[in-house]
């Protein structure tokens, strides 16, 4: 660039004219990548973003806009900062009877007073705790005058919000009526570091207008524009605090802009004090940091019409949210709950399983938009990113439904920060999966680490920033359930892509794993946090274990990964499965077994934790290294899992029609079985088919969405089916109350076949559809009706051995309480079973 | 910007059960900086309603105040001010600006509160203000049975004194105001 010649000696300079200027930087999204502050004017929406075709005349809008602006904050402060000794002069007859100090109007200039003085102390309050660590700029009582005043009027301007708090106390976050009056607010810490991004972009260019008075003195003849400035500054701040007039002191005809080099005209036209609008244009100018600070602030805070308006996260009526009737903040805490669910579903429900609310943790995160987790500086990078992603609220064409879903994800913005938030979540990943209980967990997610990587963070929410906008607009329901059903297509796309180092995490199918997670950390979880590196399926890992549990102990045994494989390839061996079962379950009885078991465990524990990255690399090291029998397992379904993708991306709809052909079904169920039966308390054959594409989609990478669509429907089962398994759990650790446990299985059960039934229904049609066969619709639905009953057949074997698996295995634990209660819980589960038995005979024999 | 509330003979309960209810509702914690009280209270449970008002409580002794540890004259500094507290009934004739201006040069201030006529009156005397905030109850006095509760309010900010009057009329409130400023003269007056 010619700067670059002109001034050589100043690279530093020659970058900020260069970044200033639209044209060198090609998109107009970064323009001001060294003048922060101005950039997030634009990405707020207080700056036009232009096209940046015609550099000057943009710097004259952006000054124009600035002007108009500040105008509006000085007007606002006028009207709304009230002293009333200054008042009572202006009007000489009052009504005294309403304004008098005493008065009790509410609207009187007293009352109004009182109210800001009463404002003014809480707000003084957390100012004066703002940042100790940046004591230097926060704490000097400009700063905090200035801070004062925004918030101040911001109050004043929206009463409605009030002054809102948000009290921390330990690891719980407590809400305050806003009455209570030792309070500490966020709203402060929202508007410190913009402000703090003004100060920081006014010294940098008094830095570089330093240097560039040296370099340019000669052409100024002796009148440095520096000074020029400085000698107006006293007049205009009497004129813009008394005037409103719209000229500024252009009356000295100093022909500045004219001599100037065009090559730095943009960064000295953005600070001219004889530009349009006069000083009150100068986009940067420490007097109007105020000024502008609120702005930035109000747009932030209002959303500038966009979906996400952090006001409302500190309003606690729904007034924002016509979705769910929640207040927003608890709305957008579920969303990310929402988010989280798709992208790592054994994470999600371990939280659920905790009771840890999302707003528990959400609250502080969102209200102050990270402000507490992250230091000032990365926190900046950070909003970088946050106020980069468009607010507009994204303009759906599924408008008509009316359960449609977060309001916080209808922007990319508002994605982005939930996205941010999971990723949070999911790097403490394997801390939390390790915690007992919620204390705990708030305590890891309340005090997030500061050693971590920005960019790894803001790699891996942008990641998932696409997917919490697909998960919005596919998620029917706000409830988590039922946003399982549309969703699961998000889910497993990200699910193929996991080779495509973004993978969020295995979908729903990793669910039923996090109960045996649970356990196995429970049980050692010193180990647990001690390893690492492994693959990231979690079906693969259980699988990995049990192999290897097997082939360590009994090496002379069958070789169970033919039998898988076996078992794969369409040959339902209930008796293989039975064996295999009772085989692990005696050998998951000795304790020598149980650390084997932790050391196979232990390496493939750290593994979600490191979900960006080389995840194809690390899943492959894994395989390899983790176990030396992981070759051989791994092995034998490969070929079928090619053939089958082979199969996919010959004919999708085939495969469909294949899917569902009984053989495969009956393939797929006792797939179940044998390759779930061992750690499952209650596998849900329908809750197979995501492991199977799961398993495909690891195999061959360049598989993607196209298994999907095969197993779509039989996903939105599983996604319902969780709270049942999760009741079974319940049941078998006898927490649940053993009478009602029958008919909560009952029911569960009857709601299982109607499913079930409309899944295959829905599959029959569509295979009669497609099959080349031409079968009957009637007839498809009758086989997949057997093919039910089959399922829960067995399905309710698989119970009992896992009873019988479970009770050798807490055997092992010096547990005993808990020992008695699964023996009692036994009792009921059983006989829920028969009943689940009954129920399975009647469907087979239609 | 300070706000002193400027209170006295109340008389409860020898001569008035209580506030008026008016007044209770205006009387709010949290506007009021210092409360200066001219006597007569008369029982402790006013003296501790008062302190409820605002914890910066000055009362001189009245001669039907039970609590005899009250001085019989206090003065106290606010801003750029001094107040002289006094009942008044000590001050003979009751009441009299010439005999009050006496008491104002003796305790060498600025403001003078006094009491026990149960009349509102506030006279600007010699660079000074003296002022006679009335009975709070509406009490009768010794001199007279028609009387209008009254308290006095002043907003003190810098050298300039705002004093509101606030008289209970027929049910009604008013609110009267009276604006002082303190010369530079009356500065060196009151350094004398």
């Amino acid at each position: 660039m010619p700067a670059a010649q002109i001034d050589p000696t100043l690279p530093e300079t020659a970058a900020a004219c260069s970044s200033s200027r639209p044209v060198q930087e090609g998109s107009g999204r970064r323009r001001f990548v060294d003048l922060r502050g101005v950039q997030w004017r634009i990405d707020l929406g207080i700056l036009p973003a232009d096209d940046g075709d015609a550099s000057t005349s943009s710097v004259d809008d952006l000054r124009r806009v600035t002007a108009n602006s500040r105008r509006r904050y000085a007007a606002l402060r006028r009207r709304l900062l009230v002293d009333p000794h200054i008042r009572k002069e202006g009007s000489n007859s009052p009504n005294l009877v309403m304004d008098n100090p005493l008065s009790q109007n509410p609207d009187s200039m007293w009352g109004r007073f009182f109210r800001s003085a009463e404002l003014e102390r809480m707000v003084d309050q957390d100012l004066s705790r703002l940042y100790p660590e940046h004591g230097s700029y926060f704490q000097t009582t400009e700063c905090q005058a200035m801070l004062r005043r925004i918030l101040l009027l911001w109050c004043l301007r929206h009463p409605e919000y009030g002054y809102r708090q948000v009290y921390v106390k330990g690891n719980a976050t407590v809400l305050i009526p806003p009455s209570f009056p030792a309070l500490s607010t966020g709203m402060h810490e929202l508007l410190a570091p913009l402000l703090y991004v003004l100060h920081v972009d006014v010294e940098y260019l008094s830095e570089v207008r330093k240097q560039y008075e040296d370099h340019f003195t000669d052409k100024f003849d002796g009148f440095a524009f520096h000074e020029s400035d400085l000698t107006y500054k006293f007049d205009f701040m009497k004129f813009s605090e008394s005037t409103d007039d719209e000229i500024g002191p252009q009356e000295t005809p100093v022909t500045v802009l004219n001599e100037l080099d065009p090559k730095i005209q943009v960064i000295v036209l953005l600070s001219d004090a004889y530009g349009p609008e006069g000083e009150l244009g100068i986009v940067l100018s420490e007097k109007f940091m105020e000024h502008d600070a609120y702005c930035m602030f109000d747009a932030l805070m209002n959303g500038g019409g966009g979906a996400v308006a952090m006001a409302e996260f500190f309003s606690f009526s729904p007034l924002g949210g016509p979705h769910t009737g929640l207040p927003p903040v608890i709305e957008a805490s579920s969303a990310l709950y929402h988010l989280l669910s798709i992208v790592d579903a054994s994470l999600y429900s371990h939280l659920v399983e905790l009771g840890v609310e999302p707003q528990y943790f959400a609250l502080r995160w969102l209200r102050v938009l990270f402000g507490r987790e992250f230091d000032l500086e990365d926190l900046l990078i950070v909003w970088d990113e946050i106020f980069a992603s468009d607010n507009s609220k994204i303009k759906r064409c599924a408008e008509t439904d009316v359960t449609s879903s977060f309001g916080v994800l209808n922007s990319s913005r508002g994605a982005f920060i939930s996205a941010l938030a999971v990723a949070m979540i999911l790097h403490l990943r394997s801390s939390l999966l390790a915690t007992e209980n919620a204390t705990s967990c708030l305590q890891r997610l309340l005090n997030f680490p500061e050693d971590i990587s920005q960019e790894k963070l803001i790699a891996k929410a942008k990641s998932f920033q696409a997917l919490a906008l697909d998960a919005n607009i596919s998620a029917p329901l706000p409830t988590h359930t039922g946003a399982y059903d549309r969703s699961k297509p998000v889910a497993v796309r990200g699910h193929s892509l996991s080779s495509d180092a973004i993978s969020p995490g295995s979908p729903l199918s990793a669910v039923p794993d996090s109960y045996w997670e649970e356990k196995w950390r429970v049980l050692h979880k010193e180990e647990a946090r001690k390893h690492g590196s492994a693959e990231k399926q979690g079906q693969n890992r259980i699988k990995g274990w049990s192999e290897k549990v097997r082939l360590r102990l009994s090496r002379t045994e069958s070789d169970p990964s033919p039998s898988k494989a076996g078992s794969r390839k369409r040959d339902p061996r209930p008796s293989v499965r039975r064996s295999l079962l009772d085989d692990l379950a005696r050998q998951l009885g000795s304790d020598e077994d149980t650390e084997v078991i932790v050391s196979g465990e232990d390496l493939n524990q750290k593994n979600p934790d490191e979900v960006d990255g080389q995840d194809e690399e690390r899943r492959l090291s894994g395989n390899a290294g983790s176990e030396e029998n992981s070759s051989i397992f791994s092995d034998p379904p490969s070929p079928v899992g090619g053939g089958n993708n082979d199969h996919e991306n010959d004919s999708e709809r085939s495969s469909v029609a294949s899917n569902l052909s009984v053989d495969e079904n009956e393939a797929e169920e006792s797939n179940v079985g044998s390759s779930r039966a061992n750690q499952e308390v209650l596998p849900l054959p329908i809750s197979d088919p995501p492991e199977d594409t799961s398993v495909k989609c690891e195999q061959s990478d360049d598989s993607t969405g196209k298994s999907a669509a095969n197993f779509k429907e039989r996903k939105l089962l599983s996604g319902k089916f969780q709270w049942f398994w999760k009741f079974g759990r319940n049941g078998g650790e006898g927490i649940s109350e053993k009478g009602g446990a029958d008919e909560a299985t009952k029911t569960s059960n009857s709601g299982h076949n109607q499913n079930t039934a409309g899944s295959s229904t829905a599959d029959g049609s569509n295979s009669s559809s497609v099959n080349a066969k031409g079968d009957a619709v009637d007839q498809n639905v009758m086989v997949s009706l057997r093919n039910l009953g089959h399922s829960m057949l067995e399905n309710i074997q698989v119970i009992e051995s896992v009873f019988q698996q479970d009770c050798g295995q807490v055997g092992t634990i010096e547990n005993y309480s808990k020992n008695a209660l699964v023996g009692r819980g036994q009792v009921t589960a059983m006989a829920a079973l028969k009943e689940l038995r009954k129920i399975s005979n009647l469907l087979s024999e239609m | 910007m300070v706000l002193v509330l400027a209170i006295g003979d109340l008389h409860i309960p020898h001569r008035a059960p209580d506030l008026p209810a008016k007044f209770k509702s205006m009387l709010v914690p949290g506007k009021i900086q210092h409360i200066i009280c001219t006597g007569n209270l008369c029982i402790k449970e006013v003296h501790d309603y008062l302190k409820s008002l605002c914890p910066s409580l000055h009362i001189t002794r009245g001669e039907y105040d039970e609590d005899a540890r009250y001085p019989e004259t206090k003065t106290i500094t606010i801003g750029q001010f001094k107040l002289g507290l006094c009942h008044g009934h000590q001050v003979v004739p009751w009441g009299d600006l010439d005999s009050l201006a006496m008491l104002q040069r003796q305790l060498d201030v600025d403001i003078l509160v006094s009491g026990h006529t149960h009349q509102f009156k506030a006279y600007k005397h010699e660079a000074g203000v003296v002022i006679n905030p009335g009975s709070a109850t509406g009490a009768y006095s010794s001199i007279t049975y028609d009387v209008n509760p009254s308290f006095v309010l002043m907003d003190i900010d810098g050298l300039r004194v705002v004093v509101y009057v606030y008289e209970l009329i027929d049910g009604e409130v008013k609110v009267d105001k009276i604006d002082f400023k303190k010369t530079a003269t009356a500065t060196t007056h009151s350094a004398h």
